[in-house]
């Protein structure tokens, strides 16, 4: 749908009139993606995956995401564990009955935190909660800052995540009605938030988005990017494939009963952008150079899909020799060494996954939230009501410790034991000069089939 | 006190300048300024271009009370920065005039990280025209003009700059590129004396 600025100007009243704040205008500002029909099957067993469906961007490969998002997390007030399994059941399963499992209906992603293992299921989660047998240590790990976090950091101890995902604001928002109405929930954030759009050319949803809420720095984005930053992130061969990020698929896990099988990690983040430093400071080629590898040097100004496949990974080795030759490395250099397959690998499934291939699933999305759309504690959580660029980070790994690889050597620290030495949040590492995050929490997502209140039938 | 009086004093001054600059291109410096302008042409042994439109609060009296800096490099280059500093948080509004006699190629500045040179100005992001100058507008730039949208040209074998910074009260590049045009249209050259 085209957007004339009378009609924009009407949306925008009719918006704040609605109560929906600058979110209700994604849908003025976006036509839905054209995804290929999906047949109706039998839901998969895990909740993380969703056929989101490709397209083609500078002749790369990339993945279509969900125009719309929601995050919702949750304290408890529970007395009856088991009334209150069945009833959260049983509005998840009218969801799932109403909207089937696709970005045009609704993908519905349920995770636990530690809080609600130790408080509502103590005994249980000893004896079922999965074991990283690589790292040695519990799959959900305690959440954690990073070195290139900021003090302020909130750890966060929500016991219940929501997230959802639709092309569709209103199923979105039907979803999120249902449950929050249920008596045992506590509702403690409401995130909201945009990706994707910009592909069949003309000005993309993040950079109307950016714009209409006057944001520092939204003149400067590219016309067509899919995120703020103005790099596609979707490129298909970037991202985990298939279950590679299930517990058990390249066994790393002890699944010891079973119970948690086809279940998965969930890393949430709220990350405030500044993009104006990245724009008015990161000419181009050192955007590729922070964004991507110091070595890519040759990339035709203003590209914004750049190959992201298992010939363009780093190793450590690589990653090192570049930071001692340059004094920096790159945002994507830097995870490549643990986020990527170091050898050919056969799954649990007798999947093959080459060498190369990428093992987180991400779901990120960029938001307007300030840093929520709400907030339970608006103090703690340092709520403003101006917009303001940022990332809602979502990423699904097989454990913990694998998300924490990752994002320490986003920060440098390689899991070898290999420090790339510089100040945390230097212009030199990576996107961390313009990043900070406000917010974190470790979730883990069970399979479907126990996604409400895990264990406590046993 | 005194940043109010001046401050209405300007803003008198400036009516005055931007109707003449929005009515028809102006053709000689303001006579407030001139002698400024005229020094430094004289000192470079160049054309300078002097602006007769600044943004508001700013003027563009060399010695004045917003003149910042006022430099001259061995090499005749010259950088004149016009800034008002908002102590009270109401912004700064920062403007930066250079002028490369002699070289119209751009210059190096050290490279934000490592021991290496970039571009003094880069990512061109346009070209604007006015005045029967035609200038590219670059929108990441080191030194002075970190954080400022820049407009360069050539003239006669030199290379020409002027810049503003994107901050409150001016917090948008759309913002600095009309302000940055309205310049673009004032600017009138000042030609050396001889002798």
């Amino acid at each position: 749908m085209r957007l004339t600025r009378r009609r924009f100007l009407g949306g925008a009243a009719a918006a704040a009139a609605a109560g929906g704040g600058i979110y209700e205008l994604v849908d003025h500002f976006a036509s839905t993606p054209k995804r290929p029909a999906v047949e109706p099957a039998g839901m998969p067993p895990e909740q993380h995956l969703i056929d989101l469906g490709t397209t083609t961007s500078e002749g790369v490969e990339v993945v279509v995401p969900p125009l719309h998002h929601a995050v919702v997390t949750a304290k408890l007030d529970v007395t009856e564990i088991r009334t209150a399994q069945t009833q959260l059941e049983d509005v998840l399963r009218r969801i799932d009955s109403a909207y089937e499992l696709s970005p045009a209906g609704l993908g519905v992603t349920v995770g636990w935190g530690i809080p609600y293992f130790e408080k509502v299921v103590p005994a249980q989660a000893r004896a079922h909660l999965p074991y990283d047998r690589r790292a040695q240590k519990p799959v959900l790990l305690p959440t954690r800052r990073f070195p290139s976090d900021p003090s302020g950091t909130i750890l966060e101890d929500n016991d219940v995540v929501f997230l959802l995902r639709s092309d569709r604001i209103e199923h979105i928002e039907d979803a999120r009605t249902k449950i929050a109405a249920l008596p045992f929930l506590s509702v403690t954030s409401i995130r909201r938030g945009f990706a994707g759009g910009g592909f069949d050319g003309g000005h993309s949803l993040p950079k109307k988005m950016a714009v209409a809420a006057g944001v520092p720095g939204a003149d400067l984005i590219p016309d067509g990017a899919e995120l703020f930053l103005g790099f596609t992130s979707t490129q298909k061969a970037g991202l985990g494939p298939g279950t590679i990020a299930n517990h058990e698929t390249l066994g790393y896990v002890d699944l010891r009963t079973g119970y948690f099988r086809h279940g998965t990690h969930m890393h949430v983040s709220h990350l405030n952008e500044d993009l104006e430093a990245w724009y008015l400071n990161f000419d181009f080629d050192e955007r590729v150079l922070t964004a991507f590898r110091p070595a890519m040097t040759n990339v035709r100004q203003n590209t914004q899909t750049i190959p992201q496949g298992p010939a363009q990974v780093s190793s450590e080795s690589e990653l090192v020799r570049q930071f001692h030759t340059t004094g920096r490395f790159g945002h994507s250099a830097s995870i490549q060494p643990t986020s990527r397959l170091p050898r050919d690998m056969i799954g649990v499934d007798g999947t093959h996954y080459p060498k190369g291939t990428a093992i987180p699933q991400r779901a990120d999305f960029n938001t307007l939230d300030n840093p929520f759309a709400f907030s339970a504690d608006p103090t703690r959580d340092r709520m403003r009501n101006e917009p303001s660029a940022g990332l809602h980070f979502v990423v699904f790994n097989p454990t913990g410790d694998d998300f924490e690889r990752n994002r320490l050597a986003m920060d440098g620290v390689l899991p070898g034991g290999t420090t790339l030495t510089l100040p945390p949040r230097n212009r030199a590492q990576g996107f961390n000069s313009i990043l900070t995050t406000t917010h974190r929490q470790n979730f883990l997502v069970p399979p479907r089939r126990h996604r409400s209140f895990p264990l406590a039938e046993l | 006190m005194r940043v109010t009086a001046v401050a209405g004093l300007v803003a008198v001054v400036l009516g005055v300048l931007a109707q003449g600059a929005g009515a028809a291109p102006a053709t000689s410096c303001p006579s407030a300024w001139a002698h400024g302008w005229q020094r430094l042409a004289d000192k470079v042994a160049a054309p300078v271009y002097c602006p007769t439109w600044m943004p508001n609060p700013l003027d563009a009296h060399i010695g004045g009370q917003y003149q910042d800096i006022y430099s001259i490099g061995k090499d005749r280059s010259y950088l004149v920065s016009f800034l008002e500093h908002g102590d009270l948080g109401s912004g700064d509004v920062h403007v930066n005039f250079r002028g490369y006699p002699g070289r119209t190629k751009i210059p190096q500045c050290p490279a934000p990280v490592g021991h290496t040179t970039v571009p003094c100005f880069a990512d061109p992001a346009g070209r604007m025209s006015a005045n029967g100058i035609h200038a590219t507008v670059y929108q990441v730039n080191q030194g002075a003009d970190q954080w400022h949208i820049l407009l360069a040209w050539h003239y006669h074998g030199s290379l020409y700059t002027v810049s503003q910074h994107v901050i409150n009260p001016y917090d948008s590049a759309t913002r600095i590129r009309q302000n940055l045009a309205h310049l673009l249209k004032s600017l009138v050259l000042v030609q050396p004396q001889q002798g």
